[in-house]
């Protein structure tokens, strides 16, 4: 009896799924310059997440100078108002807050989460960052050479980390994403104090920010402080610049980064996918969850659980403003490179000719209804989400409707977006990290290899 | 005459059917003894012994002996005409009557009546936490969170919040690296997987399978001291995780075909975590290096032979040893009630037998007899030098004020040994500290990455003299309320989800015995004083107590 009557009651909390998936109220002003404020009241521990967004990234470094955006998201850390480097690092953590600043592709990100009591100093702070860096050049000088540094510690370390740069660089090819976010040891080393001043003076204003604040504050009270911080900012220096939409890589070709030693081959297969606008991202997910985005997916039942070739498979679709990539990535021992490679090519083809089951779009479709509300449970992922909508031109919805686009997802809109989306198998390009001597004849039949060195200061084979 | 008739005269088959009654009462009264009252499953095993044996004895002694008016006399003795055989029968079944009678109500009873513990009691309000930023006052201990032992030794702690129609479930089992031995190093990290791969009645898979279904996700963590189960799902799964949870606990299929594709799982998780990761090889070697007689020396992954060779045999007797519910404590946090938590419990992990307490490890890491150190030469462009020192464990009142000490030396830039090697001396491109202890005292652990080029030899030299001097002037007050904030900011952020709740209260509870203890950390931070600082910097940072590991290119490799 008690087990009806607990099926009864989960059936009840199943029905409300949907209903559940909705972002929060929060407020939006925008201020006579420009800037985007993005408010929401959540009081349930004492703490605030704060996000503010600068539009351009990693997207708009000079080519030659890849991570400039970077490298000055790191400086500006480094002092910033009355505070020189020291002092500041001290102001923040003498209150147990977290302040960082990140370059992403499409935008400079501050991110700030601390006690509700500190808010008049933590905003203070972002202000300081955002508005007077100190940006010295002993700073830079300092923080070039050690983001060096950490590359070449990055190359000694699990090969993973670094798979993106490389496959980004040869897929992209001279297009901005192409671009690695933290540069190369050549790139990094080509800027100069100059190039990081100028760059903070052309994208740095008023009318490319974005702030979001969601926690335990008073909203008018914080919106205040916000306009008198932040209203008065003058716009950037210079148009942010226009990013082409890429173009699918026809054919299949190889990149072979060798690391000697390595009793592991790294791999990464993909091309150019769709953009964040994509109409049918509801189809996507569930494709995806199904293809390469569960521990149940295909890529991990055949790569690992039937096969024990690997610890993990997956499939990762990176949506930007204009077409990312869509990929393939596993390792595997060295002995089994072409094993693996082969199956994970043919679990693709496999998605192509026999798409997805209902069954298993059904089981994803509840995965990602029943994980959804986990994703937006504190202040800063909420902060975080009302700054992301805003900068890709989203309104609620996104989320809101979200829901009931996945419940309506139908077999032929899912067929038709793998088509769409995923390359085929004559158009694969096909990035390894790994020892090249044991494997250099055998991945040819990929394509046309191009070989170098994992100690080579630039991601680009070139 | 026949046999039967005979048999029958005699009461050796009222006997026997007062026997098999009593028996039964006897064995379900053991049993829930065993269960409820915490007596050794021994004991059960042991009646059972006795009553096998006892049951030929009464036989014959029912045969050869009669009950008369004079006493026990031997049949064969007994003037068969003043036998009272008849009326000793009807006593015999009279009492047969009476104890079926009795087992009967016992059984219904059971059913009807809770087993020893009552249901928690409901709480309807959800109070929310108050913030304490004062140091002065103790965080209360949240008034909805509630906990229950199951007959079988299972511990629930049930952790009501409401703000997400979500639900997370933590199972700490008490296995870890810190359990195996030569020839099956990494033991219970591969059962961190099987437990993924089927039991008698699932597939492989099929626990993924049903929980996505229903829109559970999973994963699992293994340590040197415990292996954590994680479900995180809607509440309309909460029944499909009681029933996947208690189907794999109890039902586990070891099938020999999938223990080798899994062996070559975990080898490939080997070589990414360990073989190819410079870090990975050091940080292994440093644990083989400082703990000479104590189990924290082998890596929780396993060593490569092992991998390749534990048997059958060793998996088996470690699942019954270790998945034991009484080797287990199990949180739920989230949108739950205590109610609809332990009428689960009751109803899918309960029957799930108590198992004798694992063997428990004894051995105690001797006090180090003097700085030992190594190189570890690798292809590797920049140079990484480890240092650790013995510390304390996990429920030592001393940890908390390592922790802060760490904090002090290596949290975030404003840190000293971040300011000194990395921003003034530039001998660092990174510095971290941490400190890990369980069961048993762990290390005070130093990572620092130098730039290429970098002299491990000088860097030492700087760290030391800079744990010299905190164990010698000791801390600021500016520092000590830094490194106090730092950690009060910590506490909140881990209870702003319910995955944090359910991490965080299971640590407490599994590594110190009482997960109350997690409210008091506010106030244990306002009575850490710089004096106790210096004092476990006194006592930790000791020169014959440390083991340094350098990786490196070899000398003839240069720089590349």
């Amino acid at each position: 009896m008690r087990s009806v009557f607990l099926a009864a009651l989960s059936l009840f909390a199943g029905l409300s799924w949907a209903a559940d998936v909705t972002l929060p109220d929060y407020e939006r002003v925008v201020l006579g310059n420009g800037t985007v404020l993005l408010l929401s009241e959540k009081h349930e521990v004492p703490l605030i997440g704060l996000q503010a967004v600068i539009r351009g990234g990693s997207a708009a470094d000079p080519a030659d100078k890849a991570g400039l955006a970077e490298l000055l998201a790191t400086v500006m850390q480094k002092g910033a108002g009355d505070r020189d480097a020291a002092a500041f690092a001290a102001a923040t953590a003498g209150v147990g807050g977290h302040l960082s600043v990140d370059a992403a592709v499409e935008s400079i990100n501050v991110s700030a989460d601390f006690l509700s009591r500190d808010a008049e100093l933590m905003v203070e702070l972002v202000a300081d960052v955002l508005r007077r860096p100190g940006l010295s050049e002993e700073e830079f000088s300092k923080e070039q050479s050690r983001a060096i540094g950490l590359i070449r510690a990055a190359k000694d370390a699990d090969p993973n980390r670094l798979m993106a740069y490389y496959a980004n660089s040869f897929l992209f090819g001279e297009h901005p994403f192409g671009s690695p976010t933290i540069g190369s040891e050549t790139s990094l080393a080509a800027i100069e104090h100059d190039d990081l001043v100028r760059y903070y003076d052309d994208r740095f204003g008023g009318d490319r920010l974005i702030i979001s604040v969601v926690g335990d504050f008073d909203i008018v009270a914080m919106k205040a402080r916000l306009t008198a911080e932040f209203g008065g900012w003058e716009p950037a220096g210079a148009e942010l610049p226009v990013i082409a939409v890429p173009e699918r890589v026809p054919g299949g070709r190889v990149l072979l980064v060798d690391k000697p030693g390595a009793t592991q081959t790294y791999f990464w297969i993909g091309n150019i996918g769709v953009s964040i606008d994509y109409p049918r991202r509801a189809e996507l997910d569930l494709a995806n969850r199904v293809f390469g985005g569960t521990f149940t997916s295909m890529l991990m039942t055949e790569l690992r659980v039937n096969s024990g070739l690997t610890y993990t498979a997956r499939s990762v679709i990176n949506r930007r403003s204009v077409p990312g990539s869509v990929t393939i990535r596993s390792f595997t021992e060295t002995g089994t490179t072409l094993d693996a490679i082969d199956l994970a090519v043919s679990v693709l083809g496999r998605l192509h000719d026999k798409g997805v089951s209902d069954d298993k779009v059904a089981s994803a479709r509840a995965l990602i209804l029943g994980q959804f509300p986990t994703r937006l449970e504190t202040a800063s992922a909420l902060a975080d989400m009302f700054a992301f909508l805003e900068q890709n031109g989203l309104d609620r919805s996104y989320i809101d409707a979200y829901g009931s686009a996945l419940q309506a997802a139908a077999a032929e809109s899912i067929a038709m977006t793998i088509d769409e989306v995923y390359p085929g198998l004559d158009d694969l390009v096909f990035v390894l990290i790994g020892d090249a001597d044991a494997i250099r004849d055998d991945v040819a039949k990929y394509g046309a290899v191009t070989e170098m060195s994992i100690t080579k200061p630039t991601f680009k084979p070139q | 005459m026949s046999l039967f008739s005979e048999l029958r005269r005699r009461n050796v088959i009222r006997v026997a059917l007062l026997y098999a009654v009593a028996s039964w009462l006897l064995v379900w009264i053991v049993g829930h003894m065993v269960d409820g009252l915490g007596v050794s499953p021994w004991v059960s095993e042991y009646v059972l012994l006795l009553l096998a044996i006892g049951l030929p004895v009464a036989l014959i002694f029912a045969w050869v002996y009669e009950i008369t008016p004079e006493g026990l006399r031997k049949g064969i003795d007994v003037d068969q005409t003043q036998s009272i055989v008849y009326k000793t029968g009807q006593k015999l079944n009279a009492a047969v009557a009476v104890l079926a009678v009795l087992g009967i109500a016992a059984v219904i009873g059971e059913k009807l009546l809770p087993e020893f513990e009552r249901p928690p009691p409901l709480v309807l309000e959800e109070i929310p936490l108050k913030p304490v930023f004062d140091f002065s006052a103790k965080a209360e201990v949240p008034r909805e969170i509630t906990s229950f032992n199951l007959p079988n030794g299972l511990k629930i702690i049930v952790w009501p919040d409401h703000d997400i129609p979500n639900v997370v479930m933590y199972n700490f089992v008490r296995a870890g690296g810190r359990n195996e031995y030569p020839g099956i190093t990494g033991v219970a990290h591969f059962f961190e997987h099987m437990m993924f791969n089927g039991t008698n009645s699932r597939a492989q898979g099929a626990f993924d399978e049903e929980l996505e279904a229903a829109g559970g996700a999973n994963n699992a963590y293994t340590s040197k001291d415990v292996t954590v189960y994680q479900d995180w799902f809607p509440r309309s799964a909460l029944e499909t995780v009681f029933e996947l949870e208690s189907d794999r606990l109890s039902e586990l299929a070891i099938d020999p075909d999938v223990v080798e594709t899994e062996r070559t799982t975990v080898y490939s998780e080997r070589r990414l975590r360990v073989d190819n990761d410079n870090f990975g090889r050091l940080y292994e070697q440093m644990y083989a290096s400082a703990y000479l007689a104590h189990p924290y020396q082998t890596p929780v992954i396993g060593w490569p032979s092992d991998i390749e060779n534990w048997t059958q045999q060793d998996l088996e007797d470690f699942y019954t040893s270790y998945y034991a519910p009484n080797n287990q404590t199990m949180i739920f946090s989230g949108d739950v009630t205590p109610e609809a938590i332990y009428l689960l419990a009751n109803q899918y992990l309960s029957p799930i037998p108590r198992q004798h307490a694992p063997p428990e490890i004894t051995t105690v890491e001797p006090a180090q007899q003097g700085a030992r150190r190594f190189v570890l030469e690798a292809d590797a462009q920049t140079p990484l030098l480890h240092v650790v020192f013995h510390a304390v464990a996990e429920n030592d009142p001393e940890a908390l004020h390592l922790e802060l000490l760490l904090a002090i030396l290596a949290e975030g830039a404003s840190s000293r040994l971040y300011q000194q090697l990395v921003e003034i001396e530039r001998t660092a491109l990174e510095v971290n500290a941490w400190r890990s202890g369980g069961f048993d005292p762990g290390v005070a652990y130093f990572a620092v990455t130098l730039p290429p080029g970098g002299d491990p030899v000088a860097v030492e030299a700087q760290l030391l003299d800079m744990l010299e001097d905190i164990a010698i002037n000791g801390v600021s007050d500016e520092e000590l309320e830094k490194a106090r904030n730092l950690h009060l900011a910590s506490f909140w952020r881990a209870l702003q989800t319910i995955d944090g709740k359910a991490s965080a209260l299971g640590n407490y509870e599994v590594f110190t015995g009482d997960y109350e203890g997690l409210f008091a950390v506010p106030e244990r931070l306002s009575a850490a004083s710089a004096a106790d600082l210096k004092s476990i910097a006194a006592k930790v940072f000791q020169r014959n107590n440390m083991t340094v590991g350098v990786l490196r290119a070899p000398d003839d490799g240069g720089e590349k």
